[in-house]
């Protein structure tokens, strides 16, 4: 069991589905601060895109094609329900939580 | 005649499809998301039975050994090897009532006693069934389902924001939340339950729609069956045993060692890919050794399937082929919906997706009531039923499974049929919660019910502490998990308030546009 | 507590869609499978698991429309796609 990709398409997912959020302009407003320019929003659904469609490609690092994708669904969805539960309670945690994924990944990659 | 808008038809469908059926639908996903670990399930309510390190070889060395010493003239033999899932030996033989299995130690070829339990297979079967008999609970469940899928493309076609309200969740605001939560758990699970619901219809897909099996086939279900086999299939002898053989070719022969059909098999299925061995007619001429897959190498569902040998001299007799693209699709189907795939990651995900669906069900008939509670008018004798109904059924439930677990800990060993009295115990803590339900005031049945599910989770490992009993990875997860079950079902009684919110709805929406929502 | 003559309608919408709703996915299956250009067991198959989202769809419809005659109307439609799908059997029978 690749724990890396795994870890790695957790991370993923999640980030995806964050970015694609933040392209909503409700929650762009709720979690960015003024100072950030607002044109930025517009790139964020398709960096979230690209997030969820590498997470599909780290997944197949886990299973085999069909469950792959099987995985990748039930994770984007997981991810997108875990931070619909934060963002009223942790703003913050929702931002922060995939340069946490990523950091448990690097530490995974240097064992 | 005042004309409904499909809005309002599909509305009225959702709510009185989901309502009525909700209950049932939150039964059987409680228990089939349960059922994702039946086998670890099944391994805890069986404490005597130790974890050795896992070698088949060595097992079905020590299976044969005791089969030949106690079990030579037997008609078949029937081995269980030990798993990742359920590390225990167990055989029977053809002679034996189904289900009655000897466990071994996989090492010394001792007997072991493990207690008899109802074990995971309790929630396993009461899922697809209802606890109710075979045929019955089938045709409830296809019901249940069919309300589901209602339910779900009504719900779709009457939630006008969901893409606005994708990641919306605005706690603590009374009826708004509860929709929410409702929506969100729906909405972004979505592919989750079309997917689970559809395939579980298709499974059982000859009982809830044999039209076509009775038109083409006019209901024969073997020519069918026969159809449906590949060429390659059907050139070979049919993997079933055929009636004959037992009473002819009798001439005794030496059965060859299981382990290299073990080793042969895996060079089809992968190492470690089996789930067991069956002989028929050990120690004769005519035994065939059929190697049995685990479950999981593929998403296809492979019940059934194997690889046959000669059991005196080895050669290949027969082995699965590619299924046909239709057939395959359906199996496929069917392996989507048992989940006994892609490893503990994806039974996991199968499981938190699973949570997710019964939290869905849940918040639906809770919503019901808290929307009902606001109105004027409205039956209240309605009301009342369905709130009692509602804790009977999603803090009942809850409660009666994790009895079902202290009740495997608690019966005495060796009381006669003890399998009967943990079921017991089910089901008489599920009616203790409906007797509750309807003799306290709502709200205070719900935490106090929540409270008691909490507190016998989170209680749970003290039977491990104090008995001593073997311990391993398997059965500290299955503790571990319960645990955190129980943190959350007591932070969900923690939330509940002392009575019911009567304050009004968030003032600054105008009054009109509250009727266009739902 | 409402008055019959609304319960009517709505109890014959319910009937319309849970039994009949069935016997129309039954005899539309039953033809799909022998309308199908396909080997015996995959038309059986493609139409067995198809049915499900047909019954679906006819509840979903029954629920839809408006006019009860329209739904009543639709009901016609079950007798000729049985025959397709029982021809043989039905010839079987007559002969």
């Amino acid at each position: 069991m690749n724990l890396i990709a795994l870890a790695l398409s957790l991370t993923l997912t999640y980030a995806g589905m964050l970015m694609i959020c933040l392209g909503m302009a409700r929650h762009w407003k709720q979690l960015t601060s003024p100072r950030i320019p607002a044109e930025l929003r517009r790139a964020c659904v398709p960096t979230g895109v690209l997030f969820l469609a590498l997470a599909a490609y780290t997944c197949s690092f886990v299973w085999d094609t069909g469950m792959a994708w099987v995985a990748w669904f039930g994770m984007s969805s997981l991810g997108g329900l875990m931070l619909l539960m934060l963002l009223p309670y942790a703003p913050r945690l929702a931002l922060w939580l995939p340069i946490g994924g990523g950091l448990v990944c690097v530490v995974l990659n240097l064992n | 005649m005042k004309q409904k808008t499909i809005t309002q038809s599909m509305s009225w469908l959702h709510t009185w499809c989901g309502l009525l059926l909700g209950w049932v639908l939150f039964a059987i996903f409680l228990t089939g998301t349960i059922a994702v670990f039946d086998k670890e399930i099944s391994w805890w309510m069986q404490p005597e039975l130790a974890q050795n390190e896992l070698d088949q070889a060595a097992a079905s060395k020590t299976a044969q050994r005791w089969l030949e010493a106690n079990h030579g003239n037997a008609a078949s033999w029937n081995i269980s090897l030990p798993t990742e899932r359920y590390p225990a030996l167990a055989v029977s033989t053809g002679e034996q009532r189904r289900g009655e299995r000897t466990h071994l130690d996989p090492l010394s070829g001792e007997v072991l006693e493990p207690r008899d339990t109802a074990g995971g297979n309790f929630f396993f079967r009461f899922h697809f069934t209802l606890h109710m008999p075979r045929t019955l609970g089938i045709w409830l469940v296809g019901f249940a389902a069919m309300a589901m899928l209602v339910a779900l493309i009504s719900g779709i076609v009457i939630h006008k924001k969901i893409f606005k309200e994708f990641f919306t969740f605005r706690p603590a605001k009374g009826r708004r939340s509860w929709l929410d939560g409702h929506n969100a758990s729906a909405v972004l699970l979505l592919p989750f339950h079309l997917m689970i619901t559809y395939t579980g219809l298709v499974i059982f897909f000859l009982i809830y729609m044999p039209a076509a099996l009775d038109a083409l086939y006019g209901g024969d279900r073997n020519a069918m069956f026969r159809d449906g086999r590949s060429d390659a299939a059907q050139q070979q002898a049919p993997l079933g045993r055929e009636r004959g053989e037992r009473q002819t070719q009798s001439v005794p022969a030496e059965l060859l060692p299981l382990e290299q059909f073990i080793a042969k098999a895996e060079t089809h299925y992968g190492p470690g890919a089996l789930a067991g061995l069956l002989i028929d007619n050990p120690g004769r001429i005519n035994a065939k050794v059929t190697a049995r897959p685990l479950l999981g190498s593929r998403i296809e569902l492979t019940k059934g399937e194997g690889m046959s040998f000669s059991g005196v001299t080895g050669e290949l007799l027969q082995q699965p082929s590619p299924s046909r693209p239709t057939l395959l699709t359906q199996r496929v189907m069917a392996g989507l919906h048992f989940a006994q795939f892609g490893g503990y990651p994806m039974r996991w995900l199968y499981f938190l997706c699973g949570l997710v669906s019964c939290a869905m069900i849940a918040t639906g008939l809770v919503l019901y009531t808290v929307k009902q509670r606001k109105q004027a008018k409205g039956s209240r004798a309605l009301l009342n039923v369905t709130e009692r109904l509602n804790i009977a059924t999603v803090a009942g439930l809850c409660l009666a499974s994790i009895a079902l677990l202290w009740a495997n800990r608690l019966i005495p060993v060796e009381l006669a049929g003890r399998e009967l009295w943990e079921t017991r115990v089910f089901f008489g803590a599920w009616l203790l919660s409906l007797a509750h339900a309807a003799a306290r005031p709502v709200f205070v049945a719900w935490r106090e019910q929540l409270y008691a599910a909490a507190s016998l989770c989170i209680a749970l490992p003290v039977f491990s502490l104090l008995d001593g009993l073997a311990l391993d990875s398997t059965r500290v997860a299955l503790e571990v998990a319960c645990v955190v079950l129980g943190v959350a079902l007591a932070w969900l009684a923690w939330k509940i308030p002392s009575r019911a919110c009567t304050a009004p709805l968030v003032k600054s929406r105008p009054a009109r546009l509250a009727g266009a929502e739902q | 507590m409402k008055a019959p003559l609304q319960l009517w309608p709505m109890m014959c919408r319910i009937l319309a869609a849970i039994l009949g709703g069935y016997l129309f996915t039954y005899c539309f299956t039953a033809a799909l499978a022998r309308l199908l250009p396909l080997d015996r067991f995959d038309a059986a198959l493609v139409a067995s698991l198809v049915s499900f989202i047909v019954y679906l769809a006819a509840i979903l419809w029954v629920f839809a429309t408006h006019s009860l005659r329209r739904v009543a109307l639709s009901l016609l439609l079950i007798p000729p796609m049985g025959l397709i799908g029982f021809w043989p059997q039905l010839i079987g029978t007559l002969g």
